[in-house]
C-alpha cells in the first residue's frame, strides 16, 4: 500500500458521507420520534444504539447527526479557506502597505482564543446552524491566510513568474493561473485539518447548548444528556463521542496522506 | 616505519528502506606515522564514508559489511563501543568541511574545546579552559580569551575552523582526519589554514589523512595519494607518479580540472 | 537582545489597540442596543434602570465616541458593572482568576513533565514499537473531543470506581476539614480537571518535541560530538536535546489561548468557578460588560503569552541573544 493513511481516511470519510446522504434510508426511525415506552433503553436489536431520555432512537439521531457535522465542517471551512486565501494572496502578492495591514489584522485576530471569539459572537447572534457555520468560518481563516501568503512570497521570485510578467500578463491572471495552483497543496492539508477542527468546535458548542439546538440532532448536543445519565446510560456517552472520534481520525488520516503526496 | 593505520577490504552499505546501496566497496589504504596521505575524488566517491567508518561514527542507517581497520595493531571493526570511545578524539580526531555547522550553536567555543580535554584527560574545568586558551594560541589566534567566550555564529568560517582544529588537537591525537576542511573557505584563508595544518603537524607530530577533490591542495601537502571513484580506490602513489602516469580515467579527469583552474 | 525586547514591546501597542477595537466591534454587531437585548433576557430591569445604563454606557452617542469612552475607562481598569448582579466586573473576574490559574499551571507542569520525555524517547527510538504505539495514542488524543474524554473519565473514575468526586473544587464539608485533610481533598477534586485540560497540550508537545529532537539529532554537530569520543548519552542529551528543547520554551507562552479556550468547556463540565465558566455564564445571560471584559482579557493574555514566548526564546538561543559580530 503506497499511502495507507490516505486510503484509510478516504474510506472512512467516504463511508461517512454515504451515511449522511442516505440518512433517511438508513435510519430505522424518525430521529425526533418519541417513544414513551422505551425511555433510556440500552442497545438492543430494536434500538441498535439504545434510546435517550425522551425515548428517541440514538442510532437514527447519530446517523442524522452526521449530516450536521459534515455540512457545518465543510461549509465553515469553505468560508474560512476562501477568506484566508483571498486575504493571504492580496498580502503576499501586493506586499508593502497592503501586506502590513492584512498581517497586522491577522496578528490581532490570532490574539483571541478561538473559543472565546466564537462564544462572544454567539452571544450576539442567536445560535443556529447557519450562524455557526459563518462564525466558525470567520474565526478560522488566519491559518490559511498566513500559509498562502508565505507560499506566494517564495514563489513570487521564481523565474517563471518573472517570465510571465515580462510577457505582459496581468496581475490577477498571474495570481489565478499560476500562484494559487502551486500554493494550494499546503492549503488543502490545512483545509482538511480545518474541517476536523470545525467539527470539534461545533460539537463543543452544541454540547454547551450554544450550537445546534435540539431537537435537531448533532453529535455534540446528543452528548448534553450524557452528564445527567453518566452511570445509567453509557450508550448516550459512548456512541456519539465515538462517531466524532472516527470522523476526526478520518480527516486526520487524509491530511497525513496529503502531506505525504506533497512531500 | 610501521603502518599506523591499515584498512583492508573495507565495505560499507547504506540501508534506504528495503534497498541497500553500496558506498564503499573493498577499499585498501594505509598511513604511516608522520605521513600526509590525501584521499582524492569527486563527491559521492565514498571518501567521507571511508573516513567516518574508521571510528564508526557513521549515520544510523550505515552497515559495515566487511574488512579490517587496523589502528596501532588493533582491529577497530572488532572493537566494542566502549573501547572506540577511548580512541575517538584521543587517538584519532577529525576536522570537517563546514566548521560553523559542525560546532554546536548553543555552547561557547571554550566549552566545546574543554569538553574534550575534561573527557579524555580528566582535568578540572578551570584547567581545561586554560589549556584551551593555549591551544587557541597554537592555532595562531591572537586573543584567545575573546574566542573562548564566543559562540560559533559570532565568528567567521576561518576563525571557527582554527578553533575546531584546536579542539581536535586538544588530546594530541596520532591521526588527524581532515574532510575537505578548506572547501567552504576563501582562497586566502585556505592557504593560511593549510600552512597552519602543516606547521601543527610538525609541532604535534600527527599523521594526516586529508580528504579533498582539489588536486592543487594535494600537490602542496601530500606524501602519497589515493584516488577514489565510486566506492573503490582506483589509483595510488605519490603525487609525482600520479601526474606523470595516471592510470585511471578519473585521475586524468581530476588532473584536467586542476590544470584548468591553474596552478597556484 | 535589549533592542529586540524593546522592538517587541513597541509592537504591542498597535496590537492592544487592535484587540480593543475588535472586541468592541464584536459586541456591537448586534442589531439594537445591548441594553435592549438585556432587557428581554432580564425583565426585572425597569425602564429607568435601562435609561440609566444607556446613559452610563453612552449608548445614545455615536459608535466611535462610545469606543473612546469605553477605551478611556478600560485604561483605568474600569470594566463597568455586570448586568446580572450589578457587581464590578473587575471583581467578578479577579475572584475567579486564582482557580483557573492554578489549574492551568498544574496542567502545564503535567504537560511538560510527561510530554517532553515522551517526545524525546520517541525520537531516540524512532520507528520502534514504543514510537509507533505512542504515535497512535497521540493521534487518538488529538481526535477525541476533550469534553467527551472528560465524560468518559468521569464515568470511569467517579461513577464506576468511585475514586474521585464528580464536580466542584471541594467537598461539602470542606470547611470542617483539618489542614492535612484539605489538601488531598483539593487534589482529588482537581485531578480530573487538570488531566482533561492537559490532554491536548500533552499530545501537541510530545509530537513537537519528537520532531524537534529528530531534527537536532541529524545535525552535523552531532557527528562532531561522537567524533570527540563522548559517550552516547552525552551526545544525545548534552548536544542533541539542548538544541531540540529551545523552541519548547515558547510553548508555555503559546499555550495560553488553548488553555483559556479549553477552560470554558471543562470548567462547565466539572462545575468549577473559574474564568472560563464565568465567560460561559456571561454568554448565556448576555452580560455584555462581562463578555467584553473577558474577550479583552483573553486577547491581552494571549498577546502577553506570545511576547513572553518570543523573549524567552531570544534569551535561550545564543544565536539571537548575542547578535553576530
Amino acid at each position: 500500500m503506497k499511502n495507507p493513511y490516505l486510503i484509510t481516511g478516504v474510506i472512512i470519510i467516504g463511508f461517512l458521507s454515504l451515511v449522511a446522504i442516505l440518512a433517511p434510508f438508513i435510519s430505522p426511525y424518525d430521529p425526533a420520534m418519541i417513544d414513551q415506552n422505551s425511555l433510556l433503553v440500552g442497545p438492543s436489536l430494536k434500538h441498535l444504539f439504545g434510546t435517550d431520555s425522551l425515548g428517541r432512537d440514538l442510532f437514527s439521531r447519530i446517523v442524522y447527526g452526521s449530516r450536521i457535522s459534515l455540512s457545518i465542517g465543510i461549509i465553515a471551512v469553505g468560508i474560512s479557506v476562501s477568506l484566508g486565501v483571498f486575504l493571504g494572496s492580496l498580502a503576499g502578492f501586493y506586499g508593502k502597505v497592503i501586506d502590513t495591514l492584512i498581517m497586522r489584522f491577522v496578528d490581532i485576530m490570532l490574539c483571541f482564543p478561538t473559543f472565546f471569539l466564537i462564544l462572544a459572537v454567539v452571544a450576539i447572534l442567536e445560535p443556529s446552524i447557519f450562524n455557526i457555520m459563518i462564525i466558525i468560518g470567520l474565526t478560522s481563516w488566519m491559518g490559511s491566510a498566513r500559509l498562502i501568503r508565505s507560499e506566494i512570497l517564495s514563489l513570487k521570485e521564481r523565474e517563471f513568474i518573472q517570465a510571465e510578467k515580462a510577457l505582459g500578463a496581468s496581475n490577477s491572471r498571474i495570481i489565478i493561473r499560476h500562484l494559487i495552483p502551486n500554493a494550494i497543496g499546503p492549503v488543502l492539508v490545512n483545509a482538511t485539518l480545518g474541517i476536523a477542527g470545525a467539527i470539534l468546535l461545533e460539537s463543543g458548542l452544541s454540547f454547551l447548548g450554544l450550537g445546534v439546538q435540539p431537537p435537531v440532532p448533532s453529535w455534540g448536543n446528543i452528548l448534553i444528556e450524557s452528564k445527567a445519565t453518566l452511570g445509567i446510560a453509557w450508550w448516550i456517552t459512548v456512541f456519539p463521542g465515538f462517531a466524532i472520534l472516527v470522523t476526526i481520525l478520518g480527516f486526520y488520516f487524509i491530511a497525513e496522506g496529503l502531506k505525504k503526496i506533497i512531500g | 616505519m610501521d603502518n599506523l593505520l591499515e584498512v583492508k577490504n573495507l565495505k560499507v552499505e547504506f540501508e534506504l528502506g528495503a534497498k541497500a546501496i553500496s558506498a564503499v566497496n573493498g577499499v585498501n589504504l594505509s598511513i604511516k606515522s608522520g605521513e600526509v596521505v590525501v584521499l582524492a575524488g569527486e563527491s559521492g566517491s565514498g571518501k567521507t564514508v571511508t573516513a567516518m567508518a574508521l571510528t564508526r561514527i557513521l549515520a544510523p542507517n550505515a552497515r559495515i559489511k566487511g574488512g579490517e581497520i587496523i589502528f596501532n595493531g588493533i582491529d577497530l571493526l572488532k572493537s566494542e563501543e566502549r573501547d572506540l570511545v577511548k580512541i575517538r578524539g584521543k587517538e584519532i580526531a577529525y576536522i570537517f568541511q563546514e566548521p560553523t555547522s559542525f560546532l554546536n550553536p548553543v555552547y561557547a567555543i571554550g566549552e566545546q574545546i574543554s569538553e574534550a580535554i575534561i573527557l579524555h584527560q580528566g582535568k578540572s574545568r578551570k584547567d581545561a579552559l586554560q589549556e584551551a586558551a593555549k591551544l587557541l594560541e597554537s592555532v595562531k589566534i591572537k586573543d584567545p580569551q575573546r574566542i573562548l567566550e564566543s559562540y560559533p555564529h559570532q565568528l567567521s568560517g576561518g576563525m571557527n575552523q582554527r578553533a575546531f582544529i584546536a579542539m581536535s588537537l586538544a588530546c594530541k591525537p596520532k591521526l588527524l582526519i581532515a574532510d575537505e576542511p578548506t572547501t567552504s573557505l576563501d582562497v586566502t584563508i585556505e592557504t593560511e589554514i593549510l600552512k597552519l595544518l602543516m606547521d601543527l603537524k610538525r609541532d604535534f607530530g600527527f599523521s594526516l589523512l586529508f580528504i579533498t577533490h582539489n588536486l592543487s591542495i594535494a600537490k602542496k601537502i601530500a606524501d602519497r595519494i589515493y584516488v577514489m571513484f565510486r566506492g573503490e580506490v582506483v589509483e595510488e602513489g605519490t603525487m609525482q607518479s600520479i601526474f606523470v602516469s595516471p592510470r585511471h580515467f578519473h585521475t586524468r579527469e581530476l588532473i584536467a580540472a586542476y590544470e584548468k583552474i591553474g596552478k597556484i | 537582545m535589549v533592542s529586540y525586547i524593546f522592538r517587541r514591546l513597541l509592537g504591542i501597542i498597535p496590537l492592544l489597540l487592535g484587540i480593543t477595537i475588535i472586541s468592541f466591534a464584536i459586541i456591537h454587531l448586534a442589531p439594537g442596543k445591548p441594553t435592549a437585548v438585556e432587557q428581554t433576557m432580564n425583565p426585572r430591569v425597569s425602564p429607568e434602570v435601562r435609561l440609566r445604563l444607556e446613559k452610563l454606557y453612552g449608548l445614545d452617542k455615536p459608535l466611535p465616541a462610545q469606543y473612546m469612552n469605553w477605551l478611556a475607562r478600560l485604561v483605568k481598569f474600569d470594566f463597568g458593572r455586570s448586568f446580572t448582579d450589578d457587581r464590578l466586573v473587575l471583581q467578578k473576574i479577579s475572584e475567579r482568576i486564582p482557580l483557573t490559574l492554578t489549574i492551568n499551571i498544574l496542567s502545564l507542569i503535567f504537560i511538560f513533565l510527561i510530554g517532553i520525555p515522551l517526545g524525546v524517547k520517541s525520537a531516540i527510538k524512532q520507528g520502534s514499537l514504543f514510537d509507533n504505539i505512542t504515535t497512535v495514542f497521540v493521534f487518538l488524543l488529538f481526535a477525541a473531543p476533550t469534553f467527551w474524554l472528560a465524560l468518559l473519565f468521569m464515568q470511569l473514575f467517579c461513577i464506576r470506581l468511585g475514586w474521585l468526586p464528580i464536580s466542584g473544587i471541594t467537598s461539602l464539608d470542606y470547611e470542617y476539614f483539618s489542614w492535612w485533610q484539605k489538601i488531598p481533598d483539593l487534589a482529588r477534586h482537581l485531578f480530573l480537571p487538570v488531566l482533561v485540560s492537559s490532554i491536548g497540550g500533552l499530545a501537541g508537545i510530545s509530537r513537537y518535541m519528537r520532531s524537534s529532537m529528530l531534527e537536532a539529532l541529524h545535525q552535523p554537530y552531532i557527528y562532531t560530538a561522537r567524533a570527540k569520543g563522548l559517550p552516547e548519552a552525552s551526545v544525545i542529551y548534552k548536544h542533541g536535546l539542548r538544541n531540540a528543547i529551545l523552541p519548547i520554551v515558547t510553548i508555555v507562552g503559546l499555550s495560553i489561548p488553548g488553555l483559556l479556550g479549553g477552560s470554558v468547556i471543562f470548567e462547565s463540565i466539572f462545575a468549577l468557578p473559574g474564568i472560563g465558566r464565568l465567560f460561559f455564564e456571561a454568554v448565556m445571560s448576555r452580560d455584555y460588560p462581562l463578555i467584553m471584559a473577558e474577550i479583552v482579557l483573553g486577547g491581552v493574555l494571549t498577546m502577553i503569552g506570545n511576547l513572553v514566548a518570543d523573549i524567552a526564546y531570544a534569551y535561550v538561543d545564543p544565536r539571537i541573544k548575542y547578535k553576530s559580530s
